[in-house]
């Protein structure tokens, strides 16, 4: 659930920035006041190459739905380019609501009604994916200009890629930071690190919390338990791929650091903030371990908090990996519209493959890492804190595949037994094991992990 | 005096209790008006201390609130016109005629409400489909005609009307399609007005239904319109209670009207009396 | 038994009874009985409408929903839940509709516009607004008890945090309808006991109460099944937290379906809940004893 929630208010946020090919000074009336669009005559791209002198539907005048949810000024954006360069091609927006799109979505799709294109989140995976077109341009073209392509092979097809990966890092208020006598040599390496830090940026009216050095409420399942057990060189799921590996000793040592942090550092407490996101917008804990989105939040919402971004700690300096990262995903074409219309549909597709403004734009408004490696140094990402903290060891971030929801909600339960309900660290996360199998049973999923680069 | 000193204490004590009720709503009135960050401010104030009225003004940026509003009080008028006269003539029927099967009917009417929506809507989304009605108001309006909730409650009412009055009607002559439109209907006015009460309010809230069945934007309703809006800012509280606000303004107006209609039963029960 | 049990009827008695009960019986049938048909039948599958999924289960679903521990619980809360929910609902209801109905009370239409307010604002709104209530540091309830109780997170206390709110946001309806009942009450009976010397208990205890019955058992019966479907509040203040403390059983139909997908296990919840909810149905009407 926080996932997908996260991605719907990143979304949301995105509109609001209003970002398009500039650093952030865009406002929200782009509609009206857009630049003229320019007409790209030449080829341009990587591999991956669009013409603009190529004719759709032989010219002839042709009219396809797009399917997105809350961002709908960023999709007219790349729309207006696409039909500035095609007149005869009319692309018609529909928004629709976050979360039940992905009821109404596969409905219509299954009948007459689907649109042509649509944008796709990877945690709906299993449900879209039987509706959808593969990918016309070659698979070595893909992987030649994009990271990760190869998760997404299925039967030697692809359906989507990432355009952009997410992870979490370490957001600090920077006030409290000068407050408590730190200053940018303090920068946590190592969780040991991390901990001493939070202790100083703790403040405390005897046994009442004034300030928390550290919030993880309501989160920790989605920021530390699935992602810092790579960390220790553990995967999510064992090596049949289809196995949860939520009771490894990994997992253990993380829950009780967990624990420890709150109930012997005392630097925040399971009952003081009751989301650490909120709690560090509030200016009442000091740092938070938040996902790519937040930087956007902070930006829109948290406008008074002046925060800092830095990478996320480690055990040893060494990991196996960092984190785990998601991807935002291409969009979908639906394998039942009439022909005419995928052809435009994979054409649009290719267009945004391989435009460069459009794939700064959607990382920008999404806050996610390009997948695509030409844009992996580029100025207007790395000018975005929270992308260029994660520049140099992006290669070290793993994905798992897309990921029943079952992961983050039955270890969210594990974590809540454990914080409120005294339930023992062993009996909560054998019971989020069993849980997760029991949800898996009728899952196709198969975890993706051993196509991490650096898998052992 | 005793008499004037209970006055007193019922007043004072439906008061308190009426000031709690509306305390939470007064709260989100007042949130409707405030940025974000003042909502969840650790600082609270009841009052807004930077007064903004974006959060309503944005609505209109993202669709035709107009338009929205119109297709959705016309939708809800029909259906509950639909409803209430559906319920009334079921409600009749069960309630004064004895037949064969009618306990049994009504336990179906009944049991229909007991199964949770979660598991039906997707079938009957098939149905629809398969009848055609897709992106049309029939598929807003027909399913809609007949509600398990208004026949119950037309059944209770009109269970207490004697049976007296009907045998008087028969006996001067009276058939029973005017006996149900010209006494039974006017004598159930006050079990009417609540049941449109609650079905005027349903229908102006549904949201699921018109959405996945819905596709023009021309023809979209407002609960869907103002959904949309919340889901692109999930977490946008202002957004949220100034939408919530706005759509239940025509739902408190059509409670006051018929509340009139209730004042009208009494005033008619008096001079009877 | 073959003879006609019941007194002679007129053709248009006949005539519109049957009108009724065919456009009913048809209605019914398509609408609702139809799509109810085939969720049952696919609670003997594994069933997700949106992938195509469609496999034969057996009575698999069932085994699991009576061998789940979490069902269990969660039945637990869910009868705790509803029985605190609808006591309240109907005392707080049936109490302020006399008050409000009482002659000490002059500005009626005020105090029934300000009861039925909260019965208005769609359930999401309202939950949010709670949950901020709610909150250990900021909440009001906590600022006015001058405590720091994080009540959705404390096993002991979250169920009763959101039933409190429940009976807030809904007792508002069962002052609308016994509003209703009071006004249709024959005048002529009230003003006859008043002659013969009743006190007003006795008036309210002998007279008012009975002739209300049929409001009672039609404002406890809707109550029961609309509480046995319950979630909103659940999905959005504690998503069933902490732990698995506010689990009710029709927040895992709405997880199990909306969120894993899993349509078949959904649906054989949901026809255990409806016989669990037939059952207190009838008891209600056997209780009442207007069954006849």
């Amino acid at each position: 659930m926080m996932k997908r929630r996260a991605a719907a208010l990143t979304l949301a946020v995105s509109m609001a920035a209003g970002l398009w090919g500039c650093g952030g000074g865009g406002s929200a009336s782009t509609a009206e006041t857009a630049p003229e669009v320019e007409v790209p005559t030449e080829p341009f791209g990587d591999t991956i190459k669009y013409d603009p002198s190529v004719p759709i539907n032989d010219g002839k005048d042709i009219t396809v739905e797009l399917w997105e949810w809350g961002s709908d000024e960023l999709f007219q954006q790349i729309i207006d380019g696409y039909t500035a360069m095609h007149p005869n091609v009319t692309i018609k927006l529909v928004n629709n609501p976050w979360e039940d799109y992905w009821t109404k979505l596969p409905l219509a799709l299954d009948g007459q009604n689907g649109p042509a294109i649509f944008n796709v989140h990877n945690s709906y995976h299993e449900n879209m994916i039987n509706y959808m077109a593969p990918l016309e341009i070659p698979l070595e073209d893909l992987e030649a200009d994009f990271t990760g392509v190869e998760a997404h092979v299925i039967d030697g097809n692809v359906y989507y890629i990432d355009y952009g990966m997410m992870t979490g890092s370490v957001y600090y208020n920077k006030e409290m930071w000068e407050a408590a006598g730190l200053t940018d040599a303090d920068i946590p390496k190592t969780w040991d690190e991390m901990r001493e830090v939070a202790k100083k940026l703790t403040i405390r009216d005897g046994d009442r919390l004034i300030q928390a050095g550290l919030n993880f409420n309501d989160d920790f399942h989605q920021n530390y338990l699935l992602g810092l057990n790579y960390q220790l060189g553990e995967n999510l799921f064992l090596e049949d791929g289809r196995t949860p590996n939520v009771t490894s000793d990994a997992m253990k040592q993380i829950m009780q650091m967990l624990v420890d942090m709150y109930q012997v550092d005392g630097i925040g407490s399971a009952d003081f903030g009751e989301k650490s996101s909120d709690s560090f917008g509030q200016g009442q804990s000091a740092m938070v371990i938040q996902w790519g989105h937040y930087y956007n939040t902070l930006n829109t919402t948290w406008t008074d908090i002046d925060f800092g971004v830095f990478e996320i700690p480690t055990f040893d300096g060494e990991p196996y990996a960092y984190n785990r990262y998601n991807g935002e995903s291409t969009f979908g074409i639906n394998k039942n519209a009439p022909a005419d219309q995928q052809a435009v549909a994979q054409d649009f597709v290719k267009y945004f493959l391989a435009n460069d403004d459009a794939q700064i734009a959607f990382n920008l408004a999404m806050s996610t890492f390009p997948a695509k490696k030409s844009l992996a140094d580029n100025p207007e990402i790395m000018a975005n804190p929270s992308l260029s903290v994660l520049a140099e060891h992006i290669d070290h971030y793993i994905w798992p595949g897309p990921m029943p929801s079952t992961m983050e909600t039955s270890l969210k339960k594990a974590g809540e037994d454990i914080f409120y309900n005294g339930v023992d660290i062993d009996t909560a996360l054998n019971a989020a094991q069993q849980e997760i199998i029991r949800d898996m049973q009728s899952s196709t999923f198969t975890s993706v992990e051993d196509l991490y680069k650096y898998a052992q | 005096m005793k008499r004037k000193i209970s006055s007193i204490g019922l007043n004072v004590f439906l008061l308190v209790l009426g000031l709690v009720t509306v305390y939470p709503f007064i709260w989100m009135l007042s949130s409707s008006f405030k940025q974000n960050k003042e909502i969840m401010a650790l600082e609270q104030h009841l009052l807004p201390q930077q007064f903004i009225i974006e959060n309503y003004i944005n609505m209109n940026a993202h669709f035709n609130f107009i338009r929205f509003f119109g297709n959705s009080l016309l939708i809800t008028l029909v259906t509950t016109v639909l409803v209430l006269y559906t319920s009334t003539i079921c409600g009749f029927v069960l309630s004064k005629y004895k037949f064969k099967g009618r306990d049994l009917l009504f336990g179906f009417v009944l049991s229909t409400m007991m199964i949770p929506w979660c598991v039906t809507i997707i079938p009957k989304y098939s149905m629809i489909q398969a009848f055609g009605w897709m992106d049309s108001y029939a598929a807003l309006i027909i399913p809609a005609a007949f509600s398990g909730f208004g026949i119950f409650m037309m059944k209770q009412h009109i269970a207490s009307i004697p049976d007296e009055i009907i045998e008087a009607a028969r006996i001067d002559g009276a058939n029973e399609f005017y006996i149900f439109h010209k006494i039974i209907f006017p004598m159930a006015k006050n079990g009417i007005s609540s049941i449109a009460i609650f079905q005027f309010l349903w229908a102006w809230e549904d949201y699921l239904w018109p959405y996945l069945v819905i596709n023009s934007q021309e023809k979209q309703l407002l609960a869907v319109g103002l959904k949309m809006f919340n889901g692109q800012y999930s977490t946008d509280y202002g957004a949220l209670f100034a939408a919530t606000t706005i759509s239940i303004i025509p739902v408190l107006i059509i409670y006051l009207f018929f509340q009139k209609r209730f004042i009208a039963g009494i005033a008619a029960s008096a001079v009877k009396g | 038994m073959f003879k006609k049990s019941y007194p002679l009827q007129s053709k248009s008695e006949i005539l519109l009874r049957n009108i009724v009960v065919a456009v009913m019986v048809v209605f019914f049938s398509v609408f609702l009985i139809a799509p109810i048909v085939i969720a049952f039948a696919g609670s003997f599958h594994e069933w997700n409408p949106l992938s195509g999924t469609y496999r034969f289960l057996g009575l698999e679903n069932y085994k699991n929903v009576f061998t789940s521990q979490l069902f269990g619980t969660s039945m637990i809360n869910t009868v705790i839940f509803s029985v605190v929910v609808i006591i309240f609902r109907v005392g707080l209801g049936l109490g302020i509709a006399c008050a409000i109905n009482s002659v000490l009370i002059k500005h009626k239409s005020f105090f029934r516009a300000v009861y039925y307010m909260p019965v208005v604002t769609p359930m999401v709104a309202v939950a949010f607004v709670w949950k901020f209530m709610y909150n250990p540091q900021i909440g009001v309830i906590n600022q006015i008890l001058g405590t720091s109780i994080n009540w959705l997170k404390d096993p002991n206390l979250a169920l009763p945090a959101v039933i409190v709110m429940t009976i807030w946001k809904d007792f508002g309806y069962a002052v609308v309808m016994y509003m209703a009942g009071l006004y249709s009450l024959p005048m002529d009976v009230m003003e006859a006991a008043k002659v013969d010397g009743a006190s007003s208990w006795q008036n309210f205890r002998y007279i008012t109460l009975p002739l209300l019955k049929p409001m009672t058992l039609f404002v406890v019966i809707t109550s029961i099944i609309s509480y046995i479907q319950a979630y909103v509040q659940i999905l959005i203040m504690t998503e069933g937290g902490p732990g698995t403390a506010t689990y009710l059983a029709s927040y895992i139909i709405y997880d199990e379906a909306f969120v894993k997908y899993n349509f078949g296990y959904a649906s054989a919840l949901s026809f255990v809940l409806f016989v669990i909810t037939a059952v207190f149905t009838w008891l209600s009407f056997r209780v009442s004893g207007t069954e006849s």
